[in-house]
């Protein structure tokens, strides 16, 4: 497919296809008026709010019918409460219901996308789905040893993001024990927003091939952390 | 507490730029030349060395996640800074991954030996490269008329590109409008005289739902401008669509 460069912007190109698509994409030092293959097209941002407006609709008339049945049963299971970041890297999100099962799972990049396709995880609980997920990762290549598994978790509550991270923590050791050593990270979506520091791994603790380093960062130690970017006390 | 309210007021004000840069092009431009050393730090990380301007094409897949950061952002998603730092580490490992299939390709844009042309200049031929100049600027005028018409419609290239359907039913329905346009060129007359796309008309003859031709109304309006007659490069460029459209 050929794309003619038609607008050339700081932070992006707009390029016409061959389809008549207009799309937004890299900039690689293009002109207006070149034709290019292969470009490096930027993500559509808008899909998710249009997706969650979609499942608002349907939360709407599910929550109409509850009220009619007289129960909880909708809030309980089918409203998302909480959410779970796994970047190894693929990236994929796992939306919660209040008792912790996924009621959507989303792959936040290319890798993510390919890693869930074809992967049903609504209604498993999220131990379940991460061990399923760590394991088409090992076999798609995506997770070797000695790389980082980190889990950022997005909870309305301090004692539910210690729960899931104690649970996420100790069911990932358990099942890598004698197949993989990998670090396992997890981390406070609210402090970092999601972004994965780059750790070092520490040889010494690995010795012996198959012993886990588990990591936690606590608020402020990251890289990403309130202060700790180098960004951070930009004054204007 | 000084560098912490300190901290927080950088914040607010990163956030009102973003908020100001999401319905801003030039403020989205402008925002993002602001940014630049981050985005430069950013890709530095990554590569490990100084990113090149004219080299690294990581540095232009980076100022193109933070301008998916910057439409991408909402609160909800912690501070700016550190979302858009995510956004980039990401996109340069989906696009270096990308690149492994191209791994021993040489690209035509280095710098050949001991010349101040790069591999692809010294492979043209001389009249090669003097025909494809004058395409490429005569390309390069139509684009700019083409884009002097759109703002005519107060619109831009970079509007259309943002109001264009993602979905295969939705392009097939907007490419029968543009074919319907051009089998009755009243139609891009009409639409030039008026500033109007005839919504109702198009959604009668063709059974298109007038939602979807309003929803898409800047994306149909650059189609049936293109088949208007005055953009033939543009056009030309749209064989594959145009092909399909004249078989329905």
């Amino acid at each position: 497919m050929k794309y003619l460069v038609v607008e050339c912007c700081p932070g992006y190109a707009v390029l016409l296809d061959e389809q008549g698509l207009f799309v937004k994409a890299a900039n690689f030092n293009y002109t207006v008026g070149q034709t290019v293959e292969d470009p490096v097209l930027m993500k559509a941002p808008r899909e998710e709010k249009k997706k969650r407006r979609w499942l608002g609709g349907i939360a709407a008339a599910a929550a109409c019918v509850m009220i009619v049945l007289g129960n909880g049963y909708y809030q309980e299971y089918v409203t998302s409460y909480s959410s779970i970041f796994l970047s190894i890297n693929p990236e994929v999100r796992m939306e919660l219901n209040r008792h912790g099962e996924v009621v959507e799972l989303t792959g936040e990049n290319e890798d993510g996308r390919v890693l869930i396709e074809g992967y049903d995880a609504e209604g498993k609980d999220k131990l379940i789905v991460s061990d399923e997920l760590i394991d088409r990762a090992i076999e798609m290549g995506f997770l070797k040893e000695g790389d980082q598994v980190a889990f950022s978790i997005n909870a309305p509550e301090e004692s539910l993001f210690r729960e899931y991270g104690k649970e996420l923590r100790d069911e990932v050791n358990a099942h890598l024990r004698d197949k993989l050593a990998v670090m396992v990270l997890v981390m406070d979506y609210h402090q970092t927003g999601g972004a994965v520091p780059e750790v070092q791994s520490d040889e010494g603790e690995r010795e012996g091939g198959k012993e886990e380093t588990v990591k936690e960062e606590a608020a402020g130690d990251s890289d990403y952390g309130t202060g700790g970017s180098d960004y951070g006390d930009r004054d204007d | 507490m000084n560098k912490g309210s300190s901290y927080m007021s950088s914040e607010h004000e990163i956030v009102r730029q973003v908020c100001l840069a999401k319905d801003d092009p030039d403020a989205a431009d402008q925002f993002i030349r602001d940014y630049m050393p981050f985005i430069r730090s950013e890709t530095s990380r990554f590569l490990q060395r100084f990113p090149s301007a004219e080299y690294d094409d990581e540095l232009s897949v980076a100022m193109m996640a933070f301008h998916e950061a910057i439409t991408g952002y909402a609160k909800g998603r912690g501070a700016f800074l550190q979302y858009a730092a995510m956004l980039i580490r990401n996109r340069l490992i989906d696009y270096h991954r990308r690149e492994k299939r191209h791994r021993g390709n040489l690209s035509m844009d280095v710098p050949a030996e001991e010349e101040d042309r790069t591999i692809g200049e010294t492979l043209a031929g001389e009249g090669d490269h003097g025909e494809e100049l004058i395409l490429r600027e005569a390309t390069r005028a139509e684009i700019e008329a083409f884009s002097r018409k759109l703002t005519g419609f107060g619109f831009s290239l970079s509007d259309i590109a943002d109001n264009c359907p993602r979905q295969k039913r939705t392009i097939a329905v907007c490419q029968k409008a543009m074919a319907c346009a051009e089998k009755n060129p009243d139609i891009a007359a009409d639409l030039l005289r008026t500033k109007r796309l005839p919504v109702a008309r198009l959604s009668l003859e063709n059974g298109i739902e007038r939602k979807t031709l309003e929803r898409h109304r800047k994306y149909i309006i650059a189609l049936i401008l293109i088949c208007s007659g005055e953009f033939e490069i543009i056009r030309g460029h749209l064989k594959q669509v145009l092909k399909g459209g004249a078989s329905k």
